[in-house]
């Protein structure tokens, strides 16, 4: 093996042990999560954890009045309500957002006048430098009391008060909120994408005659393909990690929207997995409670992660068309 | 550039050496936990308890007195602030409860609707959601679907007004939006005109106390007893109160302590 | 790059470049066929594109305006330097001087670990990288904390930090327990939120230096260590600067991190000892919990000073983010700052 001079050696051994240090720290993580979780889905039968089963509330409130003695800790939870109202504002949120940066980008790239295009990039900039709890404070201080009175009718409140009260925070202020803080991650990727389909294809479509539109849909939003689903699945992974901006708007009780109520189930209150990590975070000290808290979160983990790596292995088709983005 | 960078640290550190030699003699601080009730009433004593005798201020957090009590069971809080009666086979053993005031607790609604009273049976059949719009309430100013709040399961408050005025029997409407804390609850009231629950008396100002069989949900009321609405702060500690935890206590329940008296009798009822 | 795959055609026009060719991006030249003659459905996707663009202008001009009304009228210059007062709520008197103090500090520890940590990680995946496998995986490790939710990672340095061995970093009670709360805990893990946009942007620079930069360094004599030292760590100091301060910004706009982990107290109380020591080890607040505790989902009641807190907060936010676009203004690719670092873990061949 070839000598390393000495100092060479030392600084590469340095700045390895710094690196493998970080990873030892990233591996810990996922580990103490795990075991710290490990009791809560055991003690539900590990699948039934998932199922849907009461009143979420109430099997906190169970969870959290548990008696001290660790031989009878209380922990029994059905999590679907948590689990579907994380998929509803997530799915709404993912789809809108998909639909909205597509159009968006095609815009910045192809249609966008010099002028615009020059405000465009500060602007998608300063959508995602916003913080989230701005994000929330204009949603509770001023779209939930405007939704509040403007769109839910008397009779809507009514009609569902037996189950829960509307006010307002739910299921629409959410997701919509939501789309907003995710579209730049879109937005900026597509246009990358976009921009980055070699011009001779896009030449070639204009020579034979293909109008920019067309040409824009057919040729480079369906090479970008990879890239903007890619771009989507980024989004997810943040959209599903929000928690502040959720349990500020969201509602203040654990529901399982109903979408059979129709147009009702907007203004259902929500409550997603993370920001009833948010939520319940004083009681902490309450061991069952804490560990099934660990539970909610390494949910949250696994699918960022599973998230991430499928975003990874989409993208690779676009290494065959040199398309560098 | 070695030499300079080397002085520049080494004078840092004489700094901050120089700065810490007051600050050392600092003791350590307490720290106490629990009810939302008692938190605004905790604060002035710890405050007050440092400028008569220049311990440390003792740090006050809150989290429901449920919570105060796990801290303290788990040695996390040196002092809990509970604010229910202590509860023979929930609670923890081991664990000495001190009582160092009184507390009233009102009923409240928004202030576009000032309900001037209500009695045990309105109030129970309001809060068991079997009645349901306020067109049903005599003496409502507003129409449409009650908006029914409580607060969290590890609430003192929660704990007082079941006993006070549900009963054994009768559990509040699941359908009830669950508040954290009292000021939390408080906002929820303001904010919704056809809103109605309850909360300490000291977190009522901005809100419609409503009278509770005829009598107001006022100090006076609360403090001469014939407002029935009242129950007990306790300051808990595991075993009975050592050290610095012990110092406090008995300050704060020392007869004849004319800040305390104040402090207290300015919100709350004081237990001589 | 040495190894990027073969580029079909000519380099790719940018968004914000005009491109050189005519009549296919946007350009208006004779010959140019006009929106008239198009079927309708196309039409109407040109229609819906700019709506779209239009749309994102409306949401972002909506909450600048709505931020600086309401900010401008509850902002008053006093409430930057008043301590907030002690009691529950906040709609008296005071102002949020301690949050502001709190922001700051915690800001300073986080990339203070950071940068450090941030830029060895990125000199080592980019220089040496032996063994292979290993740089694999800390690339994956780096790019599971860039994707793992703040509450996440709050949670985390609950367990860490309330372990008895690190008590020092924080207060204990009486009882023996350890807080676990503190300046140093929310700073720590307020780190991991910004080291890997550190590492990314790093990387990013390293592989821009041409070859030929670190070939004439090796042939004068010097060593890899001294060539990174000397030659290429302070010739990408732009870059590094890029990294360090949209990690500053996405540290200041966090708000899961300080709510767990540093004590909601609303004035920075020490934990006793040296003056320094103390304050790191104490608890406080910051902007963002200041805000999430004065809207209707806390305890302030205080909607009005939620909105100034929330728009100096703001400010700052922008501020930074022009700093990051001034340092890295001359990059080729659209929205650098975003999409570097992120598309970095993406396109690995990218490098």
């Amino acid at each position: 093996m070839r000598r390393i001079p000495s100092a060479e050696g030392r600084a590469e051994l340095a700045l390895g042990a710094v690196a493998v240090a970080v990873l030892g720290f990233v591996v810990a993580m996922l580990v103490t999560v795990f075991v710290k979780a490990w009791p809560s889905f055991s003690h539900n039968g590990y699948i039934k954890w998932f199922f849907p089963g009461g009143d979420v509330d109430q099997q906190i409130k169970a969870i959290v009045n548990s008696p001290p003695d660790p031989a009878h800790y209380v922990y029994r939870l059905r999590a679907w309500p948590l689990l579907w109202d994380t998929l509803l504002t997530t799915g709404i949120a993912v789809v809108l957002g998909l639909v909205l940066s597509l159009l968006s980008a095609i815009f910045i790239v192809e249609f966008a006048p010099a002028a615009m295009r020059r405000i465009l990039e500060p602007v998608v900039r300063l959508l995602a430098a916003v913080p989230s709890v701005i994000f929330g404070l204009i949603g509770i201080l001023l779209v939930v009391p405007w939704i509040n009175q403007h769109l839910i009718s008397q009779g809507r409140k009514l009609s569902v008060s037996y189950v829960v009260q509307l006010n307002g925070a739910g299921l629409l202020v959410a997701s919509l909120i939501l789309m907003v803080m995710i579209l730049p991650i879109m937005v900026a990727i597509t246009v990358n994408a976009l921009s980055a389909v070699p011009s001779s294809w896009t030449e070639g479509s204009a020579a034979l005659g293909v109008n920019r539109w067309r040409t824009m849909w057919r040729v480079s939003v369906r090479t970008a393909r990879p890239a903007i689903i890619a771009g989507a699945v980024l989004a997810t992974a943040r959209a599903l990690g929000e928690a502040i901006m959720l349990a500020l708007v969201g509602g203040s009780r654990t529901f399982p929207v109903n979408l059979l109520d129709g147009r009702t189930a907007l203004f259902e209150p929500v409550r997603p997995l993370a920001a009833t990590i948010i939520t319940y975070k004083d009681n902490l000290t309450v061991v069952p409670l804490s560990q099934t808290l660990y539970a909610m979160a390494a949910v949250v983990l696994v699918s960022t992660a599973a998230l991430s790596l499928a975003a990874w292995s989409v993208k690779q088709p676009l290494k065959r068309y040199g398309i560098r983005t | 550039m070695r030499r300079i960078n080397r002085s520049l640290i080494i004078s840092l550190l004489a700094a901050l050496a120089l700065t810490s030699v007051p600050a050392m003699a600092q003791g350590r601080a307490l720290l106490i936990d629990g009810s939302t009730s008692i938190f605004p009433l905790m604060n002035q004593l710890a405050a007050a308890y440092h400028k008569s005798t220049h311990a440390p201020t003792p740090k006050v957090g809150q989290g429901t007195s449920g919570v105060g009590i796990s801290d303290v069971n788990s040695g996390r809080a040196d002092i809990g602030d509970v604010s229910r009666d202590p509860i023979v086979g929930v609670d923890p053993h081991g664990l000495v409860f001190t009582k160092i005031a009184r507390d009233g607790v009102c009923v409240i609604t928004n202030p576009a609707n000032p309900l001037g009273n209500l009695n045990q049976q309105t109030v129970q059949q309001i809060f068991t959601g079997q009645v349901r719009n306020w067109s049903e309430v005599p003496g409502a100013s507003v129409t449409g679907p009650i908006d029914l709040f409580q607060r969290v399961a590890s609430s003192g408050t929660q704990d007082a007004f079941q006993n006070i005025f549900l009963g054994e029997s009768l559990k509040i409407s699941p359908s009830a939006s669950a508040e954290e804390s009292n000021g939390t609850m408080r906002q929820a009231i303001i904010g919704d005109k056809n809103a109605i629950g309850f909360a300490s008396f000291a977190f009522t100002p901005g809100t419609n106390a409503v009278s509770y069989q005829g009598i107001p949900c006022t100090l006076r009321n609360a403090k001469s007893g014939q407002y029935q609405g009242v129950r007990n702060f306790w300051m808990v500690t595991k075993g009975r109160p050592k050290g610095a935890a012990a110092k406090f206590i008995s300050w704060v329940i020392k007869p004849h302590n004319k800040t305390v008296e104040k402090i207290v009798g300015s919100e709350w009822i004081p237990i001589y | 790059m040495a190894g990027a795959p073969p580029r079909l055609g000519s380099a790719p026009p940018t968004a914000f470049s005009p491109a050189p060719s005519p009549g296919v991006r946007g350009q208006k030249k004779r010959g140019q066929d006009s929106i008239s003659s198009w079927p309708l459905a196309d039409r109407v996707g040109y229609l819906l594109c700019w709506a779209a663009g239009l749309l994102l202008c409306a949401l972002a001009a909506a909450i600048v305006l709505v931020m600086l009304v309401k900010g401008i009228s509850y902002l008053r210059p006093g409430l930057l330097l008043e301590h907030p007062s002690a009691s529950q709520s906040q709609s008296g008197s005071g102002g949020f001087l301690d949050p502001i103090e709190g922001t700051l500090l915690l800001t300073a520890i986080g990339i203070a670990l950071a940068a450090p940590i941030g830029v060895a990680v990125a000199v080592w995946l980019s220089e040496y990288r032996r063994p292979a496998a290993l740089a694999r995986a800390v690339e994956s490790g780096i790019e599971m904390i860039a994707g793992a939710p703040s509450v996440v990672l709050a949670f985390f340095g609950l367990l860490i930090f309330a372990r008895p061995a690190l008590a020092f970093l924080s207060q204990t009670s009486a009882g023996g327990a350890v807080y676990g709360r503190s300046f140093f805990a929310a700073g720590a893990m307020m780190s991991l939120l910004a080291l890997p946009l550190v590492v990314g942007a790093t990387r990013e620079g390293l592989a821009q230096i041409p070859a030929h930069m670190r070939e004439a360094s090796y042939a004068l004599g010097k060593t890899r260590a001294t060539t990174i030292r000397r030659v290429l760590l302070p010739s990408i100091r732009p870059s590094i600067a890029s990294g360090t301060t949209l990690g500053m910004g996405r540290i200041i706009g966090d708000t899961a991190i300080v709510v767990i982990l540093l004590g909601a107290s609303l004035h920075l109380e020490g934990a006793g000892g040296l003056a320094g020591l103390s304050t790191l080890r104490g608890t406080g607040s910051t902007l963002t919990s200041y805000v999430f505790e004065n809207s209707p989902a806390g305890e302030g009641n205080a909607p009005e000073k939620a909105y100034a807190a929330a728009f100096v907060l703001l400010m700052m936010v922008l501020a930074l983010n022009m700093v990051v676009t001034r340092l890295s203004s001359g990059k080729p690719r659209w929205m650098a700052g975003l999409t570097g670092p992120m598309l970095w873990r993406w396109m690995p061949w990218t490098r």
